[in-house]
């Protein structure tokens, strides 16, 4: 007799163009990142004035900045910063945003209003704006940008959480569990969360890359990383004195930027088709109904 | 002292012209191994009453009288309490198989929590218990039921799984809310025989609310018959539906569709069920009742016996049991 099949998760995942190229993308970001640590073609730091603004060329394969430094290399550490930027950001969102969209979905009347009403209230102010406000206070640096993006997730995620979960606990199955005489926090768990989870997961992703623009943005503004460390908002910034002299200063950061912006928004969308199980067709046949 | 005693059982949603009382006065027992029918139309207070035992009426309902299983009132409970009478004391079975399943959840792991949780086992011990609970509904060969999804399963199969989770921890009282409505005809049979040999079994007692007077017919000992939130006529299910005490009960009779009558129009009690806000003064089914008089507009009536242990509230009962047939036709 044949049994239900399971779907196994890779083959359906291999199906997926976006999530494929998505993977492809985004892991190519985090390849550079990784190598980055141990490797690199020249030192991101090193100043050799005389090969400066250089074009593309064998020694140096995307060519030298103002101050002849190699632009793959700053492309290579800045794509470090970045990467962290959007997991500590994100995952500061999600940690404390996700938490609070629940308990303010599961215990309702004055803990929701005051959540949401919170979240309306930093809504209120445009992110960007909040992020220079969080690091004109705390001053500039790469730490208080990854606080500054952080913060600003908490209520996006918040809001989104506790959205989709008051969708849940409005369905039957949740009546159903508590009939079976589950608690508020258990049914969260169980049975809230697992169901939010396709929501959240392509929130948390498209956010990593909103993270990662916003670090651009900050840093371009000089907010964000300081020199010498490089980073692709400042590699932007820098490089726009020099637009029609070395366009490809700005050409490779700004690549930079978009493939990763692109390929985490892909992820997020193949992966939201992924963890949904019903998207497996499969039902048992000649079996009586 | 019954098991389950439901004493004058008022439950009032807020609204902004007054208060809606949904179920009114609403008062009977259930002893241990009894099955007790409750039956009406769409809006009578069946399944308002059925989650008014459970404690799962929402937030900022107006719920008055009392309910007690066993001697313990089940109203004065706090949550935690009443957490661990539900699934365990009193279970309850949806009308809806397709929506009470969680959807990303295995079939196996929603049937195994309430063991773990009420009857404190271990995720083995849950598991060999899952697996035996789910071959006893009729879902053979459980380890491919175990690890299924509710969408591979068809509207039996869950509702089969349902009962299963309903079952495991071995309730007192088993709670059915029209357990087949969305089920097809030859499923519907299956599963009440199922639920029927389930409570025989093991001495439960069962609540089974339906607007199907066939299934109640089939499957109870005792049947309550509500109207706009109250009781109307209640007793053993033989003599309620041979006797037919109350206007509506005949009324619903006779609305019934029966073969072998030819091609006509279906009978139907004229009107609609009253507002709920708005209650008459004298018995709510007067406005629908060709029996009805001055008086029955308005003084409510009250429970009156009309056999051993079957009474029902109507002022006109002789008039009522002296027609012979009662409904209107259109």
């Amino acid at each position: 007799m044949n049994a239900f099949r399971q779907p196994n998760f890779l083959a359906l995942a291999l199906r997926r163009g976006n999530f494929l190229l998505g993977g492809v993308l985004a892991g190519l970001v985090a390849l550079l990142a990784l190598v980055s640590l141990a490797w690199t073609p020249h030192s991101a730091y090193e100043l050799d004035i005389a090969n400066k603004l250089n074009p593309p060329s064998p020694t140096h394969w995307l060519g030298t900045d103002h101050f002849g430094r190699d632009v793959a290399s700053m492309i290579m550490v800045g794509a470090r910063n970045s990467l962290l930027v959007g997991f500590v950001a994100v995952g500061t969102g999600l940690a404390v945003g996700v938490f609070l969209g629940l308990w303010a979905s599961a215990r309702r009347g004055w803990v929701e209003e005051l959540i949401m009403r919170f979240s309306d209230f930093a809504f209120a102010f445009p992110a960007i704006l909040s992020a220079i406000m969080i690091t004109a206070i705390l001053g500039p640096g790469a730490v208080n940008s990854i606080l500054a993006i952080g913060i600003f997730n908490v209520p996006v995620f918040a809001r989104v959480t506790r959205g989709s979960a008051n969708a849940i606990w409005a369905r039957e199955f949740v009546l159903a569990a508590r009939a079976a005489g589950k608690g508020h926090a258990r049914i969260t768990l169980e049975h809230v969360l697992p169901n939010i989870l396709g929501v959240v997961v392509v929130q948390a992703t498209i956010f990593f890359a909103i993270a990662i623009l916003a670090e651009a943005a900050l840093s371009y503004l000089g907010l964000g990383t300081q020199p010498p460390h490089p980073s692709w908002g400042r590699m932007l910034n820098e490089a726009q004195t020099f637009l029609h002299l070395s366009p490809h200063l700005v050409l490779f950061p700004g690549l930079a930027v978009v493939i990763s912006v692109l390929g985490f928004n892909m992820l997020g969308d193949g992966l939201r088709d992924l963890l949904d199980p019903r998207l497996s067709r499969t039902r048992l046949a000649g079996y009586p109904r | 002292m019954s098991m389950l005693e439901v004493d004058r059982l008022t439950v009032a949603f807020p609204a902004p012209a007054g208060p809606e009382r949904a179920v009114r006065d609403v008062s009977f027992e259930l002893e241990r191994g009894e099955t007790l029918g409750i039956v009406g139309e769409s809006g009578c207070g069946k399944s308002m009453t059925a989650l008014a035992l459970m404690g799962l009426l929402p937030e900022g309902t107006d719920t008055q009288g009392g309910i007690t299983l066993n001697g313990r009132d089940l109203r004065t409970l706090d949550e935690e309490a009443m957490c661990r009478v539900r699934g365990n004391a009193i279970a309850m079975v949806f009308q809806e198989p397709m929506t009470s399943l969680n959807p990303v959840r295995a079939i196996g792991k929603q049937v195994v929590e309430p063991l773990m949780l009420h009857l404190g086992l271990d995720r083995g011990q849950a598991k060999v218990e899952t697996l035996s609970l789910l071959e006893r509904v009729g879902l053979v060969d459980p380890r491919r039921f175990y690890a299924a999804y509710p969408h591979q399963l068809s509207g039996g199969q869950r509702q089969r799984a349902m009962i299963a989770m309903a079952l495991s921890c071995r309730p007192e009282v088993l709670i059915a809310d029209e357990p087949t409505t969305a089920l097809d005809v030859t499923v519907q049979g299956q599963i009440l025989d199922l639920i029927r040999d389930a409570v025989g079994e093991s001495r439960m007692s069962l609540i089974l609310i339906s607007h199907d007077l066939g299934v109640i017919a089939e499957t109870v000992d005792r049947v309550i018959v509500m109207y706009g939130g109250a009781v109307v006529e209640q007793g053993p299910t033989w003599d309620v539906f041979t006797r037919l005490a109350h206007p509506y009960t005949r009324g619903l009779f006779a609305a019934m569709p029966r073969l072998g009558e030819g091609r006509r129009r279906l009978r139907t009690i004229p009107g609609t069920v009253p507002e709920l806000a708005d209650l008459p003064t004298g018995c709510t089914f007067a406005d629908r009742c060709s029996l009805a008089r001055e008086t029955c507009h308005s003084q409510p009536p009250d429970m009156r016996p009309v056999g051993e242990s079957h009474s029902a509230a109507c002022l006109r009962l002789d008039a009522a049991t002296a027609t012979p047939s009662f409904g209107s036709r259109r």
